[in-house]
């Protein structure tokens, strides 16, 4: 039994006049310690995964289908007395903004000892020995000072240590990190990433970063899911997917970044841009913009073959397996 | 593709580089200590009035070649924009001159400013937020044809607008629509062509993929690529995306605190980084090959540009940094691959 199982989860928004599924038939499991990246074009429902797991969806969104399993236990029908328990404490998550996910009222300090004394019966002056603790994990220079700060008086970089440092509190056995370095600079997403991977490998922590960038999905998880208009399309182990993407959108996404050609030359772009949830194609939601497109991906949702170690949902690649094996059994 | 751009740089380097713009050390300060009675203060028993600025851009000097691509690189706040808008005369200098084609604009008044706001359009980061959203598509674009062509009747405004929103791909039939029935893409194609519509010989382009997915990005980045190649435009592009700099750019400027750190051809800067931070930089680019083993990590954070340091403004978090690097400011010094650099440990043969 794996420690994070995802199945067939569903997410629906009801909108005034009809219901809008935003995630349909999600399915992955994690182990203790394993970092899973997810992908896709903004849209794609990654980060209603991410809001999924903890049962963060508000109204009008609704889980409608699947179960959400940490350690055996569904998070989705927990009551929300029993969910608080959960969040920030066996599962923590860090959001993209560093700048509004502090609140700016109040100190660094009294955040992280806020958290703390939620969850368990602690003083405060225990309370603070662990958050200046956690500080120095993260390393922030001087913590001893820097907890009585307020957040405006750190820079974008430090925010976002801060908030690592506030997600590893309860020491959680899984992180959820959505985009937490896009709002950043380059040299300073290198350190946040690194800083990132060295404690959840030294705590074995479990990680899912959501991203839509391939470069750091490649170096710092091992499994890799890529989404497309609220479904799965491929997922496998991280280097199979980034050295050998089964499906046409991976490729795309692939292909699509500067360093896969040549300087001056043209980029490799996928056209058109992804469908609204309103009105997906029938068939393969990915079909108009497909260059291998066949006549059955207009008429029938491609089911998952695999590949490799990938499973990847794609006619094209069925087809092409089925050919395989039709050849091996006339050898 | 790869051919007619290599004639271009040899027409380039044939008709000895053709200077459009020159900047010449530029300097802009923001004075931030608020208004008068802010900034009275008592001092040895005297009173006295202190000024705070933010020394955003100090001393660049920069030149752009008819036909080229020059990329400003850096970190927020090191005042990338900000030289982009002192550039389009959106702000005005505290110090220096910026030269459009050998004539001075940076002291124009805004009438006389007008022929040249023609000739030079900007390109915004933020799609969603540099078009009106109470205007629709037509009406945008119209509005800089008119303003620009009195003369032009209304048929042949409408015929300008329909061949632009042609050029870029946006479908002139949409043209009724407003700005929020558009994706992100579509909306900077739109701001693509509003800068076009003018018919500009030089475009400065303020992080206009920043806030477009992947897939997305290549898609204008291709239409850019294109445009300059059928209208023969000089870009200022400025980006913190350095994969983006490498496919793009003709040359590339990299800026630390408001100085220029190195200036080089894109392929020099790449292969050889010369200046510590711009290896700084070099290295924490994530590739897909995972192979980020030699990222090199530089210590502290960017000094605030309110008290600037002394000397170098890199030297705190320089690791080559000496005596030198704290006394005295660096210069742009050519080197001998044709890039340039400033950098003591360079000058002194250090690394």
């Amino acid at each position: 039994m794996s420690f994070l199982q995802v199945n067939n989860l569903e997410v629906t928004f009801n909108l005034r006049n009809n219901p809008l599924k935003a995630l349909q038939s999600i399915s992955f499991d994690l182990e203790r310690g394993e970092r899973l990246g997810i992908v896709g074009e903004s849209g794609a429902g990654k980060s209603v995964v991410a809001f999924a797991i903890l049962n963060l969806i508000s109204r009008p969104g609704k889980i409608t289908a699947g179960e959400v399993l940490l350690d055996g236990q569904d998070l989705s029908k927990l009551s929300s007395k029993e969910m608080r328990k959960i969040r920030g404490n066996k599962v923590a998550m860090i959001f993209q903004d560093p700048m509004m996910t502090l609140n700016p009222v109040f100190t660094i300090g009294d955040q992280m000892i806020e958290c703390l004394k939620a969850h368990r019966k602690i003083s405060k002056a225990n309370a603070k020995k662990i958050a200046v603790q956690k500080l120095k994990q993260v390393q922030i220079p001087s913590p001893e000072t820097r907890i009585d700060q307020y957040p405006h008086e750190l820079s974008g970089g430090m925010k976002q240590r801060i908030i690592i440092a506030i997600a590893l509190l309860m020491d959680p056995a899984l992180i959820i990190a959505d985009e937490p370095t896009t709002a950043l600079d380059v040299t300073i997403q290198a350190e946040i990433m690194e800083l990132l991977l060295e404690l959840c490998e030294s705590n074995h922590v479990a990680l899912i970063l959501i991203t839509h960038d391939l470069g750091v999905v490649s170096h710092v998880t091992q499994k890799t899911i890529v989404m497309y208009a609220g479904r799965i399309i491929e997922q496998g182990p991280t280097n199979e997917i980034i050295n050998d993407a089964q499906h046409p959108y991976t490729q795309g996404l692939i292909n699509a970044l500067p360093q896969q050609t040549l300087p001056g030359e043209k980029l490799n772009q996928i056209r058109g841009t992804m469908p609204s949830l309103q009105d997906i194609p029938t068939g393969c939601a990915f079909n108009p913009r497909c260059d291998f497109i066949l006549d059955v991906c207009t008429q029938l949702r491609p089911a998952f073959t695999q590949s490799g170690g990938c499973s990847v949902a794609c006619h094209m690649v069925q087809a092409m397996k089925d050919a395989e094996k039709g050849q091996d059994a006339y050898e | 593709m790869s051919n007619s751009k290599q004639s271009v740089v040899t027409e380039n380097s044939n008709s000895a580089k053709q200077s459009i713009l020159q900047v010449t050390s530029l300097h802009k300060r923001f004075d931030i200590s608020g208004d008068f009675l802010d900034s009275l203060q008592f001092k040895g028993g005297k009173l006295c009035r202190k000024r705070k600025h933010v020394h955003a851009i100090n001393g660049v000097s920069l030149e752009v070649y008819k036909g080229e691509a020059l990329c400003v690189v850096g970190e927020s706040g090191c005042g990338k924009s900000t030289v982009a808008r002192t550039i389009m005369g959106l702000l005005k200098p505290s110090e220096g001159e910026i030269c459009f084609k050998g004539q001075r604009i940076d002291n124009l008044s805004n009438s006389q400013m007008l022929p040249y706001r023609r000739k030079m359009q900007m390109i915004f980061q933020n799609p969603y937020a540099s078009l009106n959203p109470r205007k629709t598509i037509t009406e945008t674009l119209e509005e800089p044809v008119k303003f620009h062509n009195p003369s032009f009747s209304s048929i042949q405004v409408k015929e300008k607008v329909a061949q632009v929103m042609l050029s870029v791909g946006v479908d002139p039939n949409w043209g009724i629509r407003f700005p929020h029935e558009f994706s992100g893409g579509q909306r900077q194609r739109i701001s693509i062509a509003r800068a076009l519509t003018v018919e500009p010989e030089f475009i400065v382009a303020d992080e206009p993929i920043s806030a477009l997915d992947v897939s997305i990005q290549a898609q204008v980045l291709n239409l850019m690529m294109d445009t300059q190649q059928e209208r023969n435009l000089t870009y200022l592009f400025i980006t913190h995306d350095l994969a983006v700099v490498e496919h793009f750019a003709t040359r590339v400027a990299v800026m630390y605190l408001g100085t220029i750190c190195e200036l080089a051809v894109t392929k020099t800067l790449f292969s050889t980084p010369k200046h510590p931070y711009t290896q700084a930089l070099m290295s924490a680019i994530p590739r897909l090959d995972g192979k980020n083993s030699s990222h090199i990590k530089l210590t502290g954070e960017v000094p605030t540009p309110i008290n600037l340091p002394s000397g170098c403004v890199f030297h705190g978090r320089c690791p080559h940094a000496n005596e030198r690097c704290n006394r005295e400011i660096p210069v742009l010094l050519h080197q001998s691959d044709g890039s340039q650099a400033a950098c003591h440990a360079i000058e002194e043969n250090r690394i």
